[in-house]
């Protein structure tokens, strides 16, 4: 017994609550944040922690009554039978491919174009800046008749390809769409973290422009690049109104809309959904608990400075 | 170094700006300017859905959503539109407001001093990243009317002695749309209210404290001056991005029981793809684009000074 009252003497103490160093009224308040933070924690959890059992449960233990709210018999063939029975391994292909197609292109294009935003006063700085923020607050959902149309006939490259319409090129040109204008805005704002000095510096030492750019000022925006990647990966590896109505066949069709399809006019799978939805869930799981501090970093870059 | 090369360096120095800002743009043209002009053009039109031709009708589309007549009599506004932005604005409304209440409450417990907040963090934002489809069909299998984990809790433990058929009332599908909303956003209000409290003098807390100033009072006079950016861009954000959002309503209930369930985004979806009215659908995406650009004139005008 006393190990565990010292154990639980030291958890007290780490967690600021013992009363010998502090007001006892600051230790209540602390007591009270956990224990709502605790009680928030638990309650959004739930429900991702419900899915979860669903897709380790038999499939027919699902529909099992009383509910078992914890994992009975635990089976991964749920997951197994999704890749069996369904072309899951394509639906995984196309999202990682319109995802880092997108996200290459968006950080590629945000990045140097970021850079000359914040440099550079050019002819033209200010209403094309303004008309990216201005891009920015479409509404995509507004624009998927004009972009089924384009992507039906495209012009230009129409001759060349015929249609666009179930291509995973389509999805990657309509994601650039909302996320380009979101990338060269938080690139500008994380260059216009990077003192100008430097610049100068390397003017001095006698780089041209580019190699400036390249060598001293590119690897000092490593962590603007990497929220902006991480952001603009998981906004296209998330996104669905555009694959629902741009693709119609695994050739193209992401991990989105292949959990939606477990949805049947009356009849649900949902020990099937739920493995395919935490198969889904995974990157954005994954990018939360060990990215979350560029997540953080890109959302507030990209909102909040001026 | 030879006087070609000298002068290559200087000309692609000189082309710096050009060539780095250059392709974005065309890009943007491309991708932005053109299919947002198109769908101006688009919503002038109206296509034949037989055989695909295309006729040029004016502001008809606008008219026929807007507004109802029969036989060239005006009769008012349109059932379905009334309806429909009814819809929207309870569900915008309350999914807005009850996740900024909440994402404040736990971005001030976030913003204290405690050990481990950076776990809490974490666990906090996670709704946020997933997919929006996984979120909506996880929550309409906690709503579930027979199997479900809500109706689980709630009659295995005795509290109701019958199970809920949530999605077959509107009232009670509306909130469940509404729940799952508010699961998925409040990280984000979360995340930027954390980052705008973090502006805020840490003396000046302080200070507000030895002159004996109250909770409300530190909050009103001290945090929330330094807060209000920060706040005007979360409910910009959060407003636009639910006015648009499809996802959560199209896999929970697809605009249902009836029509009870129906906002402007699955309605302007049903339109142009599930009825095949381009035209109408792109109508009602102009609406929607000039809705969003009103919206946020009117927060910056009411609450801010300079957009962004």
């Amino acid at each position: 017994m006393s190990t565990n009252q010292s154990t639980l003497g030291q958890l007290i103490a780490a967690l600021g609550l013992d009363t010998d160093n502090e007001w006892p009224h600051v230790v209540r308040e602390r007591l009270v944040a956990y224990g709502l933070l605790g009680l928030y924690v638990f309650v959004i959890w739930f429900p991702i922690y419900f899915i979860f059992i669903t897709s380790i449960k038999p499939s027919g233990a699902v529909l099992d009554i009383p509910i078992s709210f914890l994992p009975t018999q635990p089976t991964v063939s749920n997951y197994v039978e999704i890749f069996q029975n369904r072309p899951f391994e394509l639906y995984t292909l196309n999202s990682l491919i319109v995802a880092s197609t997108t996200t290459l292109i968006c950080v590629t294009l945000g990045t140097v174009t970021g850079y000359s935003f914040s440099r550079y006063d050019f002819v033209g700085n200010k209403a094309l800046l303004l008309s990216i923020v201005g891009a920015r607050m479409i509404p995509p959902i507004a624009l998927i008749v004009p972009f089924f149309t384009i992507m039906s006939n495209p012009p230009l490259i129409g001759g060349l390809t015929g249609s666009l319409y179930d291509t995973r090129i389509a999805l990657i040109l309509t994601y650039t769409f909302f996320n380009l204008p979101f990338a060269v805005w938080i690139m500008k704002n994380y260059f216009d973290g990077v003192p100008e000095s430097l610049d100068e510096q390397a003017r001095i030492d006698g780089c041209s422009r580019w190699e400036g750019f390249v060598k001293i000022i590119l690897p000092m925006a490593k962590p603007g690049i990497a929220a902006t990647a991480i952001l603009a990966f998981i906004f296209s590896w998330n996104e669905f109104v555009f694959a629902l109505v741009l693709t119609s066949s695994e050739q193209a069709q992401t991990l989105p809309i292949a959990v939606s399809l477990f949805v049947a006019d009356d009849f649900v799978d949902w020990a099937h959904l739920a493995a395919g939805g935490m198969i889904a869930a995974l990157p954005g799981i994954l990018f939360g608990l060990f990215f979350q501090q560029y997540i953080v970093s890109g959302l507030t870059q990209g909102a909040v400075k001026e | 170094m030879s006087t070609e090369k000298q002068s290559l360096r200087r000309t692609l120095d000189r082309l710096f700006v050009p060539l780095t800002v250059g392709p974005t743009m065309l890009w943007i043209a491309a991708v932005i300017v053109y299919p947002t002009l198109k769908l101006f053009w688009s919503s002038v039109f109206w296509t034949n859905p037989i055989n695909g031709q295309r006729e040029f009708v004016g502001l008809r589309n606008f008219q026929r959503l807007i507004f109802a007549e029969e036989g060239g009599a005006f009769l008012g506004l349109a059932p379905d539109f009334v309806s429909i932005t009814w819809h929207t604005i309870v569900y915008v409304g309350l999914s807005v407001s009850i996740s900024f209440a909440l994402g404040l409450g736990i971005a001030l417990l976030l913003d204290k001093d405690l050990k481990g907040r950076g776990w809490f963090r974490t666990a906090v934002i996670v709704p946020w990243i997933l997919p929006y489809v996984m979120s909506g069909l996880m929550w309409r299998w906690m709503f579930q009317s027979e199997y479900g984990a809500i109706n689980g809790l709630l009659t295995q433990s005795g509290l109701l002695s019958s199970k809920i058929a949530f999605f077959s009332d509107g009232t009670l599908a509306m909130m469940a749309l509404i729940i799952a909303d508010i699961w998925v956003f409040t990280p984000f209000i979360i995340i930027i209210l954390l980052a705008g409290l973090q502006n805020v003098p840490e003396q000046l807390y302080d200070a507000a404290e030895v002159d004996g100033a109250g909770r409300i009072s530190r909050f009103v006079n001290v945090t929330y001056p330094f807060l209000k950016p920060s706040i005007l861009v979360a409910l910009t954000i959060r407003i636009i991005f639910d006015i648009r959002a499809l996802d959560l309503v199209w896999v929970m209930t697809q605009g249902g029981p009836g029509k009870s369930t129906e906002v402007w985004a699955s309605w302007l979806y049903r339109t142009a793809q599930v009825f095949n009215r381009p035209g109408e659908g792109a109508a009602l995406g102009v609406v929607l684009l000039a809705v969003t650009f009103m919206i946020v004139a009117v927060l910056y005008n009411v609450f801010g000074d300079s957009p962004y």
